[in-house]
């Protein structure tokens, strides 16, 4: 049998998209009696919500109309019950829902969401993340700090009161001292698929089919939400067009509004979101401020790293304390530091919640971490990646939160790779090349991402696959996982495949509905092939053991074997993930293993900068990660590449555009993403140091990981380029003009 | 938002260009709007952005004028001024980049056309459609600025000619009267092998509203400028046709002219602002910068 892992197979759901046959939400065919949904938001960014009136032009006798009074329990579940399903008297932000809209005519459901007005006594709103840690409630009875976390070692390990002046202490005794801080902006998703819904009631209970991330978290607000035994409720996962996180949380927002009007009117109730509300009111990655103060040798060897991180969590906690978590546990980089304190904040402000978002609050730290490191090799008068590569963790080195590496640690390798692969030493050594009125500069980062749940998570978690037995020799995956363009479908068959000594072409993927198969945990965290594909690997392996203990017993082919067990009853083998015994962590102190273990990499940026209108070009682009075992490398670059990409639109254009807790910019037209044209050539090295844990012989988690490099190499390579040295996103013309200017006095 | 009436619309053609006049001048008297629709790239957006339509309220007709051949030449006319090029309201910036006369006569529209949004837009939009819209922003707009085209529009009244510069009156607004049909454009061709210049800053590199566009196109005989056109989108409510930038071009020889003088005329010649697309400042910057550059290209100093 040709082993399928580490052969780039086709997807499985690759021709029907190509072909244009797959489902989305919004193509599936409308149900008898279905009902268009639209939800009436506030846009006042904080007010109180004095009433609403519905114009009595409107004929509203076929419009069924949700508030906040029709909603008990008005809570949506997740970390803490602080955001309301309807908002009833106080409004938080602008894009709070505070009426549901259903009607079969969709002309007539837009001029009815026109015709509702809600009289708001505006408030002045809180939209600055420092000064809201010491403003008044944006949540009334509670604090707008919403989160916070202090990761010690060394010097500062002395407890949280004496911490901050115990790391001034050490920076005090270092040798160069270097001071600086670093700002990130709201992201957007941008998945090609607006989020949607299509939800019904019948006498099993509720029925959610929609464009969903994590299946089980909608499974959560729905029983939560209307009081429902898990039995009554069945969340069903449609042909999903990317999430990138922004699917995670809020598809429980919308199924909870699309729930409500389906029990209200008696009907099904679709609700698809435009473009513009998408981008206004989901979720978007949190903007960070990081101040940071490290101490060094003069001869670049790290001592002591301070960082202080304030997020912005917006209006309602949602997955705030989690983000702030990995950002946190990612804030010292991929280096040896003796001394550290990272304090990490989250604060609330009247702007829509902030959310999941790949890299979840990595990309953040690390754009301050990487950009820092410049600035230290600036005034040490070092080369930025020598300086790495003396300071990079290596096995038997101890990460700040203390643990110990040790194995399948690559940084080193892919550093040097990717230097090599880029040129990199020749085209610093010559310095910028200016073309007339163009500048080419090139820079580089380096860093890791700690793959699958932090810290306990995995171990709280528990999921569960199951891998069944079919006839004719056929195996049938059942997990929670979604696939939402990632590959999934296609990478846990050719795991299976392997796991069981079949060819890819007998392993199926069940549906994912949650009454059929099991919670995996969700589909987040770079943890889908890393953790669950392990447990559907431990499953697949179980039952080819029962089908091989029959062929010994009484022969036959695999299929014949197969045939005769299923004949006496059911055969299929749920697993439940366990945690390698070597992770230890304590969520009360913030010590130990973080991760089961990280992916590492180098990116390396080359970019063109015109000099007159100071547009940047990313003219080649040069990678190489260690992912453990590339299960399917094709698209494993692929998700290097997307990945980068996208950290590149994040780098260099994309901004929202706020005013007074409103976003200007809420289209694809003024919200800049990279298009194929402004995508530069990649050269993208896969480097393979196995994961003992990980499945198909040592897969690694490498969703998120691409996303935290893009930025700072731009930004080390715009520097090389113009001697402009931004430390706030995105790096556009007009931050670089502003900054020419400051250069010049 | 409001695509969802939109089917609700009467999609109409007219038989002739005449019968088109005919039609718009009797619903304009009759006080109804009537929509020209060529390449709808910008009115569909408008429609998705709009509020919805109030029932009741008689929809809008929208004409369909892409395909009439009256709206469609693209040709070179030659007279006793001198060859001019004229080109259809309904003929498309993908055209402009394909056709083969506008490439050696006028290679400054087609090195417009293909920066024009992207290749769909390019496919669809129409040099018409970009002057009836008459946004400041519009690239095709910028470069008619520059060649100092004529724009021909026809009424029930007959048909008249208005040169460029009497064409803009404020921001989306005009002197072509509401029942006036835009027929065609018709540009005086420069020399063979004049020099041009089409130079668009944006976001990225496709797909992008223009922060600032520089179109231009000159002669030159002994070092000094014997025809000198521009025009710049994003920096005014109207496209800027930088009249004290003209008036320096031609006002002494090439080689005398300097950066400074060349930044004073600018800035006397645009009012950009603050938008959701870019500052004011950085505009003002790039207008300069760009100017300085075209100047440079044509033998000025710095």
């Amino acid at each position: 049998m040709q082993p399928s892992v580490g052969v780039s197979v086709p997807r499985v759901d690759g021709a029907a998209k190509v072909a244009g046959t797959a489902l989305y939400v919004d193509d599936l065919p409308p149900l008898p009696g279905e009902l268009h949904g639209v939800t009436v938001r506030s846009r006042v960014a904080r007010g109180r919500l004095r009433g609403v009136t519905f114009d009595p032009a409107i004929d509203w006798s076929d419009v069924t109309i949700v508030r906040a009074e029709d909603v008990t329990p008005n809570v949506v579940a997740l970390i803490v019950d602080d955001q309301p399903v309807l908002a009833a008297d106080v409004i938080r932000h602008a894009y709070e829902p505070v009426v549901l809209l259903a009607c079969a005519d969709r002309a007539k459901l837009a001029r009815a969401a026109a015709a509702v007005t809600l009289e708001v006594d505006p408030l002045p709103p809180i939209l600055d993340p420092e000064a809201a840690l010491s403003a008044d409630a944006v949540v009334e009875g509670r604090s707008n700090l919403q989160k916070r976390y202090l990761i010690t070692k060394g010097a500062a390990d002395v407890g949280d009161e004496a911490s901050l002046a115990a790391i001034e202490a050490a920076l005090a005794g270092c040798e160069v001292v270097v001071r600086g801080r670093y700002t990130t902006t709201h992201q957007e998703q941008l998945y090609l698929e607006p989020q949607g819904l299509i939800a019904r009631w019948d006498d099993h209970g509720v029925h959610v089919v929609g464009s969903i991330q994590c299946p089980y978290y909608v499974h959560k607000a729905l029983t939560k939400g209307f009081d429902l035994p898990a039995d009554r409720v069945h969340v069903t996962q449609a042909v999903t067009g990317g999430g990138f996180g922004g699917k995670e949380e809020y598809p429980s927002v919308l199924a909870l509004h699309a729930a409500l009007l389906a029990r209200k009117s008696g009907r099904p109730v679709r609700m698809i979101y435009d473009r513009k509300e998408d981008l206004e009111a989901t979720t978007k990655r949190h903007p960070a401020i990081c101040d940071v103060a490290t101490g060094c040798d003069r001869d670049g060897t790290l001592r002591v790293l301070a960082m202080r991180v304030v997020m912005d969590g917006g209006a309602y906690v949602t997955l705030t304390p989690v983000v702030l978590s990995r950002g946190a546990l990612h804030a010292a980089g991929a280096y040896r530091w003796r001394d550290a304190r990272i304090e990490a904040l989250a604060a609330a402000t009247n702007t829509p919640p902030n959310g999941a978002f790949r890299g979840f609050g990595a990309p953040q730290t690390i754009w301050a971490i990487e950009r820092h490191l410049d600035a230290v090799a600036r005034e040490l008068g070092r080369d930025p990646l020598d300086l790495r590569r003396q300071n990079l963790l290596t096995i038997g080195d101890t990460t700040a939160t203390g643990q110990k590496l040790a194995f399948s640690v690559a940084g080193l390798e892919c550093l040097d790779k990717a230097r090599a692969d880029s040129g990199y030493d020749e085209k610093r050594r010559r310095g910028p090349v200016a073309t007339g009125r163009v500048a080419r500069g090139i820079g580089a980062a380096t860093f890791l991402h700690g793959a699958g749940f932090t810290g306990s998570g995995e171990r709280n978690l528990k999921g569960k696959a199951a891998v069944d037995l079919v006839a004719g020799g056929r195996l049938l995956i059942r997990t929670g996982s979604t696939d939402i363009g990632q590959g999934t479908e296609t990478v846990f068959r050719q795991i299976v495949a392997d796991a069981a000594g079949l060819p890819i072409g007998a392993v199926d993927y069940a549906p994912v509905c949650t009454t059929h198969v099991p919670d995996s945990g969700p589909t987040v965290a770079s943890r889908t092939i890393m953790i669950v594909g392990s447990i559907v690997e431990s499953a697949a392996r179980k039952v080819a053991a029962r089908v091989a203990a029959e062929r010994d017993r009484a022969g036959g082919t695999f299929a014949e074997a197969g045939d005769r067990l299923i004949a006496a009853g059911e055969v299929t083998e749920l697993v439940q993930y366990v945690s390698p015994d070597y992770v230890k962590w304590d969520d009360a102190t913030y010590k130990g293993d973080a991760y089961p273990v990280f992916a590492w990499s180098c990116f390396i940026a080359e970019v063109d900068v015109d000099l007159d209108t100071f547009e940047t070009t990313v003219v080649g682009f040069w990678s190489a990660t260690d992912v453990g075992r590339a299960v399917n490398p094709v698209l494993c670059v692929g998700q290097i590449e997307g990945g980068a990409l996208q950290a590149l639109g994040w780098a260099l254009t994309e901004e929202i555009v706020w005013k007074d807790g409103l976003i200007q910019n809420p289209r694809l037209t003024n919200y800049i993403i990279p298009t194929a044209l402004d995508a530069p050539h990649m050269t993208t090295a896969l480097i393979e140091e196995p994961f003992p844990f990980g499945p198909g012989g040592g897969a690694k988690g490498i969703g998120e990981l691409p996303m935290d490099g893009g930025a700072p190499a731009v930004a080390a390579a715009i520097e090389h380029a113009t001697g402009l040295s931004l430390g706030a996103l995105p790096l556009s013309p007009e931050r670089l003009l502003a900054a020419s200017r400051r250069n010049a006095l | 938002m409001s695509l969802t009436d939109l089917e609700s619309y009467e999609l109409l053609h007219a038989p002739s260009l005449a019968a088109l006049v005919a039609l718009v001048a009797d619903r304009h008297a009759s006080g109804l709007h009537t929509v020209l629709l060529a390449g709808g790239t910008d009115w569909l957006v408008e429609q998705e952005s709009r509020p919805p339509l109030p029932s009741g309220v008689e929809h809008p007709v929208v004409l369909d004028v892409s395909r009439m051949p009256e709206l469609r030449a693209l040709e070179v006319v030659s007279g006793e001024g001198g060859d001019r090029l004229r080109v259809g309201a309904a003929v498309t910036y993908l055209e402009l980049r394909r056709s083969a006369v506008v490439g050696e006569r006028a290679p400054l529209l087609a090195r417009m056309a293909a920066d024009v949004g992207a290749l769909q837009i390019q496919a669809r939009g129409t040099i018409g459609g970009n002057l009836a819209t008459a946004s400041p922003a519009a690239d095709g707009v910028a470069a008619l600025a520059a060649l100092d085209a004529d724009v021909l529009v026809e009424s029930v009244r007959g048909r008249r000619t208005i040169p460029f510069s009497a064409l803009q009156t404020g921001y989306k607004t005009s002197t072509r009267a509401p029942d006036e049909v835009l027929v065609a454009v018709e540009i005086a061709l420069p020399s063979r092998g004049a020099p041009f210049v089409w130079r668009k800053v944006a976001a990225r590199r496709a797909q992008a509203i223009s922060k600032v566009a520089l179109a231009g196109v000159a002669e030159v005989e002994d070092g000094r400028v014997t025809r000198f056109g521009v025009g710049m989108a994003s920096v005014a409510p109207v496209t800027a046709r930088l009249p004290t930038v003209r008036a320096l071009a031609l006002s002494r020889p090439i080689a005398e002219i300097d950066a400074a003088s060349v930044d004073r005329a600018v800035e006397a010649d645009v009012s950009p602002i603050d938008d959701v697309r870019s500052t004011r400042d950085y505009r003002l910057h790039c207008a300069k910068a760009l100017v300085r550059a075209w100047l440079r290209q044509l033998g000025a100093r710095g």
